[in-house]
């Protein structure tokens, strides 16, 4: 296998922790997140290819012929899905907070301010 | 029969908590507090009768859907219930129903939903700890955060949102760092089963991938249970959170994460050489550093549910110390100690929560002399408050004998010196509550002014009986006469079993004396109290010293906890990057 898609995956996740330290925005925020998240897909896709190998479907090529791990893609899949909730969730909460804040910056938003600050 | 009930724990909490969703608009006002209440007790006996089970006849696997292991191949996604297992799911799921029952008609306005979400988070955190598949492992994990996620911003002003953001971000990144790990292996062993992928780790011996398969999934682990550097997100979550809900997150949900990391440890990489020398060296250290860091902040702080957050953090510590030592005694230390400090913890968060309706402030400066019309509850926070600081009475103490056992074995001094200062410093913190808020004493709040702090109240609609009911149910069990550690010992020994048959090296029950008189931590914690209260009294050489020496240090401390998720999420790069650092070393 090619070491490409691990580096690949490597880079977009220290890619989103770069964006998620440095934000100044929650919405820029929680699409670094989904970069970070998409480096796992990367991962795990890389970690079930098999070259010259079929779709893990058995409907139109005979048992035992050589396909690419199911395994993995149900993992991608059941993370897509969980992916989607919590970003929807983020997104939500984070529209409420522009209601009652108006502002964005997480540098604004620190839960507890300090009483002498 | 007992293997029936396995994947009813699970599915009961679900199946109701669906129905109640459907009827939502329709059921009567109190009746779904009935129900949750009923439920989660249901899902405890049900646990108990698997522990019972399991300690008499040995540990039960369960497969979903029939798909039990052929030789060689594990397709099949099972639960692996033993001894201890079990008993902890019965525990969390007692903690729920107690609950349920301090929040009766709390959350009324927002119909069943508070009821469905507490559900689904309590079928999550029995699958957690019941599963033996790492990625059903991950799965359970998510809908826990989530719900807690949406739980946590149920009051939808912006100090709770902020709170929800920072405990949402950094334990998503927890989750991908976990599917990380969990790919990692999986490119390794081929398998996702804890015992298949045991005996894989063992076949492949030294190998980078796995190393760094283990990092990710203990770096994930340990976000959830808030140990050093990873726990800043903690302090903001919980004292921004409905006071119900800090009992399960403080007393059951972070423990669980170590209670994972204990799983993982003995029964996938007790064979990797790379693992072990991690978990001997870096996080017993890791665990006696948050002990300490964290009873300092909790020592410091005058918003009470941040100070009961930090006393959390303290005591992950030491069951992180217990967990380390990779022995029957720290094990079952661990274990006593998750269940102790649950009973004491959510006793204390029920108790804020009481002063919160009836008094409208979580200020312990703003409180202060005000508890006295409500002095049952301070009789509860004085007791619990000396059980958190180590009192020699019931099963917080029998838990953290063992642990100082085992930590006295694995690094020596080191681990008692922290346990000691932990515990003292998180107990001192409630006692000094106490006397400030229900004898009113403590005029002067010294370095406790410069905390942050909030005004908020919650709803004063229930009798004050019915909220102390469960903190009293709660501290009579944490009171019940237990020095018979038998059980436990054999928990953890059934927990351990792979790693003991790897290796029978592990040392299977230790039997030292007790390092120290069993009053010293307590004593100190009422010293440290008594010494705070009575500052204006004492001569002011003695307070001003105390103070140049203290100062700086506290105030730097508080000056880490910046609240700004873009930190937290730096620290916990830095944290990972230690890991590796750390396995240079070896």
């Amino acid at each position: 296998m090619s070491i490409l898609p691990w580096l690949v995956a490597a880079w977009l996740f220290g890619a989103g922790v770069y964006g998620v330290v440095t934000s100044r925005n929650f919405l820029h925020l929680i699409g670094c997140l989904t970069v970070c998240q998409s480096s796992t897909y990367i991962l795990l896709l890389a970690i079930g290819y098999r070259w010259k190998a079929l779709a893990p479907i058995f409907y139109d090529h005979p048992p035992g012929a050589t396909t690419v791990d199911p395994v993995v893609q149900a993992l991608v899949l059941t993370d897509i899905v969980v992916g989607a909730t919590v970003t929807a969730l983020l997104l939500a909460m984070v529209m409420r907070v522009y209601r009652e804040s108006g502002t964005l910056d997480p540098q604004a938003l620190a839960p507890l301010p300090s009483a002498k600050d | 029969m007992a293997a029936e009930l396995v994947p009813l724990t699970v599915v009961l909490p679900l199946i109701v908590a669906a129905a109640m969703l459907a009827g939502a608009h329709f059921l009567p006002s109190r009746l779904p507090d009935v129900i949750a209440t009923l439920t989660a007790l249901a899902v405890a006996v049900a646990c108990l009768a698997l522990a019972r089970h399991t300690l008499a006849h040995g540990p039960l696997a369960y497969w979903f859907g029939g798909w039990t292991p052929r030789p060689g191949v594990v397709l099949g996604i099972g639960f692996g219930v033993d001894p201890a297992s079990a008993a902890i799911a019965a525990f969390v799921a007692l903690l729920f129903a107690a609950s349920f029952v301090f929040a009766w008609g709390y959350f009324e306005e927002v119909h069943a939903h508070f009821h469905i979400l507490m559900l689904l988070f309590l079928a999550a955190m029995v699958g957690f700890i019941l599963t033996r598949d790492l990625f059903n492992l991950f799965v359970w994990f998510e809908v826990m955060s989530v719900a807690a996620f949406a739980l946590t911003a149920y009051r939808l002003e912006t100090p709770s949102l902020a709170g929800a953001l920072n405990f949402t971000v950094t334990n998503s990144l927890a989750a991908f760092m976990m599917l990380g790990g969990i790919g990692l292996l999986y490119a390794r062993a081929g398998v996702l089963d804890f015992q298949a992928l045991g005996s894989a780790v063992a076949r492949r011996g030294h190998d980078p991938v796995l190393i760094g398969a283990f990092c990710l999934l203990a770096g994930a682990l340990m976000i959830k249970a808030a140990i050093v550097p990873f726990q800043f997100w903690l302090s903001d979550a919980h004292a921004v959170a409905p006071s119900p809900l800090s009992v399960i997150f403080s007393g059951a949900m972070v423990s669980a994460g170590l209670f994972a990391l204990a799983k993982l440890s003995v029964q996938v990489f007790f064979a990797s050489g790379d693992a072990q020398f991690l978990i001997h060296n870096l996080f017993v250290g890791l665990g006696c550093m948050t002990a300490v860091l964290g009873g300092a902040m909790a020592w410091v702080q005058r918003h009470l549910k941040r100070m009961l957050a930090f006393s959390t953090i303290a005591h992950l510590g030491v069951m992180l110390i217990g967990v380390a030592a990779v022995s029957s005694s720290g094990l079952a230390g661990f274990l006593v100690y998750f269940v102790g400090h649950g009973l004491v913890k959510g006793t204390l968060f029920m108790l804020v929560g009481i002063l919160l309706a009836t008094k409208t402030s979580v200020d312990e400066l703003e409180l202060k002399g005000r508890g006295k019309d409500v002095w049952p509850a301070g009789l509860a926070m004085a007791l619990a408050g000396l059980l958190l600081g180590g009192a020699p009475w019931g099963v917080l103490d029998n838990g953290a004998g063992l642990i100082r056992v085992a930590g006295d074995h694995a690094l020596g001094v080191w681990a008692t010196w922290s346990i000691l200062f932990g515990t003292a410093l998180t107990g001192a913190a409630v006692l000094r509550a106490t006397g400030r808020i229900f004898l009113g004493l403590g005029s002067d709040p010294g370095v406790q002014a410069d905390a942050p702090t909030q005004s908020e109240g919650e709803k004063a609609n229930r009798p004050l009986w019915l909220m102390l009911m469960p903190c009293v149910v709660l501290l009579a069990l944490a009171l019940a006469p237990s020095h018979e550690a038998q059980p436990a010992i054999a928990g953890a020994t059934a927990l351990l079993a792979p790693a003991l048959a790897a290796h029978s090296s592990i040392e299977p029950v230790l039997q030292h004396p007790a390092s120290m008189p069993a009053w010293t931590s307590v004593s100190l914690a009422l010293a440290l109290a008594v010494f705070h209260l009575n500052r204006d009294r004492l001569p002011r050489l003695i307070v001003g010293g105390v103070d140049l020496a203290t100062k700086p240090l506290f105030k730097g401390l508080m000056r880490l906890h910046t609240g700004l998720v873009g930190d937290y999420v730096m620290l916990i790069v830095v944290g990972l990057a230690g890991f590796s650092i750390a396995l240079a070393f070896r």
